[in-house]
């Protein structure tokens, strides 16, 4: 593959084009919908003629969305970040501890990150009501937590498992304790591990729907892609596409520059998650 | 894991056992202890509801008959399977499903097979084919409903314009293929992450011994046939596995596009119209029981092909 001869080169270039067309071209669209105005939205040009940011404007003077936005970027942190402490502790046993019944545990974390949502929707909202915490944030945290532990499990033991356990021993040989060895040496060379997991746990959380719509019910709790499926016009008359499309690039862009600025790290914490187990 | 003792420095602690050891008895449940937090709030969290799921299925319980709480029996399944929605609803998750596994693995295959070759633009390419991934799926189900699919300003029919002129079709593709209009967006969606793991696959490859094939004469195609295709076999059916668990549930897509009309609705879209607009919570339990049982014999699968390349790892 050394010599890449004209033709191979043009070969690449066409497939180039065809994965750009399948990724990217849908994305642009959308974009290109939300900074149309509501007169040129149906004109099919595919660049916009002119940029507004109407449909921008429109959404964020909207107190429902808005209110959705900051219910999704404070359930989502605060969910990650309980997610992760326990998980930290959990994925470290997992990768670097040897006891009976390792393999049954990490194997019923692993059922429990495949266990249907839409079996538990029905009896977290029973309960949920029950105990007074349905279209709470602390409602939608709960369940968020209990789908994003096992995957924080797995992808921080995947990536525990490729630190240096020398380090670890050496300093278990000077007096440290396990947890002192796990904080002061091991935790720092972790961090990496544990910042990519943090994303990838966001990023489910963030995802969800299911939970948002059914454990809901007024904006009190709803998050943003729950929202959007209440969207409506500004009349009765009017096709919301401008601003569900609006919406759409809104929540979609914080994740979008995650990828961008972790993308080596994201793709291995995918790949290792759920290739190594 | 009996390979263990050639490679002692790489996992230690796995011929702890062997030699005696003063904390090994205390060490146990002391090594336990990191996972406990964990693993107790996951397991609360995810069986007591399950265990009431169970319980209600066994229950006729509608909300608008509330003194008529009764046990049931096996009424509910009983319902379930005889309903003619339900018969439906699960024929119309496994065609989902099945369609949507297959082709996005397949896809998956070519792309994994083009992006492991080095070529200029690899990582821009690799990247943009993750994105469709990690776009919020219910964002993703609006783009192809409103900026894709619409008959009136969709992507699709201005290409058709593009093509054809004024006089193009102009389909309303979701009342008119409603279940593809559906599969072909979670395929867009599922695509990348099939890629991902074949990718991986794709580079734990062995290359000296495909390069001494290649010296031996073999040809390309007999490389991908009786090499690469053996090689990856694992890795697909793990994609595929993990790709189904997730199809299997996929609630956002069906509810977006077309609201489980137009015979799109799937098992979960069935539980959740049976629970929040019928109320009949008995049979939205039984139905829930019957998705857990199936993505539990999915999972087992899954899990075994899990624990299979890993081993094969650490050999």
């Amino acid at each position: 593959m050394q010599n890449e001869t004209g033709k191979s080169k043009l070969m690449w270039l066409v497939i180039d084009l065809i994965v750009l067309l399948y990724a990217f071209i849908p994305v642009f669209w959308i974009i290109s919908l939300s900074l149309k105005d509501s007169a040129t939205l149906n004109d099919g040009n595919y660049f916009p003629r002119s940029i507004t940011f109407e449909s921008y404007q429109q959404i964020f003077a909207n107190n429902d969305f808005t209110r959705a936005l900051i219910n999704s970027i404070g359930i989502c942190l605060i969910a990650t970040f309980i997610a992760l402490l326990l998980g930290t502790f959990a994925a470290y046993a997992v990768a670097r501890l040897q006891f009976p019944g390792k393999k049954i545990i990490v194997g019923m974390s692993l059922m429990v990150s495949m266990f249907p949502q839409i079996a538990l929707v029905t009896p977290l909202f029973r309960i949920e009501t029950a105990v007074g915490i349905f279209d709470t944030w602390l409602g939608l945290i709960i369940p968020y937590i209990t789908f994003a532990m096992p995957l924080a499990i797995y992808t921080l033991s995947a990536f525990f498992r490729e630190i240096p356990w020398e380090l670890e021993k050496a300093a278990k040989m000077d007096g440290a304790t396990p947890f002192q060895a796990f904080r002061q040496v091991i935790a720092p060379l972790a961090m990496p591990g544990v910042f990519t997991t943090a994303i990838l746990v966001f990023i489910s959380c963030w995802n969800d729907f299911l939970f948002a719509l059914s454990l809901t019910s007024t904006s009190a709790a709803r998050t943003v892609p729950a929202a959007m499926s209440y969207f409506q016009g500004a009349t009765t008359f009017e096709k919301p596409t401008g601003p569900i499309a609006a919406a759409a690039v809104v929540i979609t862009i914080p994740i979008v520059i995650f990828v961008l600025l972790f993308q080596r790290r994201i793709v291995a914490g995918l790949t290792s998650g759920a290739v190594k187990g | 894991m009996s390979p263990v003792a050639q490679n002692p420095t790489k996992n230690p602690l796995a011929t702890g056992p062997a030699k005696p050891s003063r904390m090994q008895r205390a060490g146990a449940w002391s090594r336990r202890m990191p996972l406990l937090p964990a693993l107790i709030f996951v397991i609360l969290l995810t069986q007591i509801p399950f265990v009431t799921t169970i319980v209600i299925s066994f229950m006729k319980w509608n909300a608008y008959y509330p003194d008529e709480i009764v046990f049931a029996g096996l009424s509910n399944f009983v319902k379930v399977f005889t309903d003619v929605n339900a018969r439906q609803a699960i024929l119309v998750t496994i065609i989902l499903t099945v369609s949507v596994v297959v082709i996005s693995l397949l896809l998956g295959l070519g792309a994994a097979l083009l992006l492991d070759h080095s070529f200029p633009g690899r990582g821009i390419v690799r990247t943009m084919m993750i994105t469709p991934f990690l776009v919020v799926p219910v964002a993703a189900a609006l783009l192809w409903k409103h900026a894709l699919y619409n008959p009136v300003y969709g992507l699709f029919n201005g290409l058709l314009r593009l093509v054809f002129g004024e006089n193009a079709p102009q389909p309303d593709w979701i009342s008119e293929h409603p279940l593809w209009a559906v599969i072909v967006a979670i395929v867009w969606q599922w695509t990348p992450f099939m890629m991902l793991i074949i990718l991986a696959g794709l580079q734990s490859r062995p290359l000296d011994v495909v390069e001494a094939a290649r010296i031996d004469g073999a040809t390309g195609r007999q490389i991908f046939t009786h090499m690469t295709l053996p090689h990856l076999r694992p890795f697909m059916e793990l994609a595929a596995l993990l790709g189904a668990i997730n199809i299997v549930q996929n609630f956002d897509h069906v509810f977006t596009i077309t609201s489980g009309g137009l015979g799109t609705a799937n098992l979960p879209y069935y539980i959740y119209q049976t629970f929040y607009t019928a109320h009949d919570y008995g049979r939205a339990s039984a139905a829930g029981v019957i998705v857990v049982i199936g993505t539990i014999i999915i999972a087992t699968f899954a899990l075994r092909t899990v624990f299979t390349i890993f081993n094969e790892e650490t050999r």
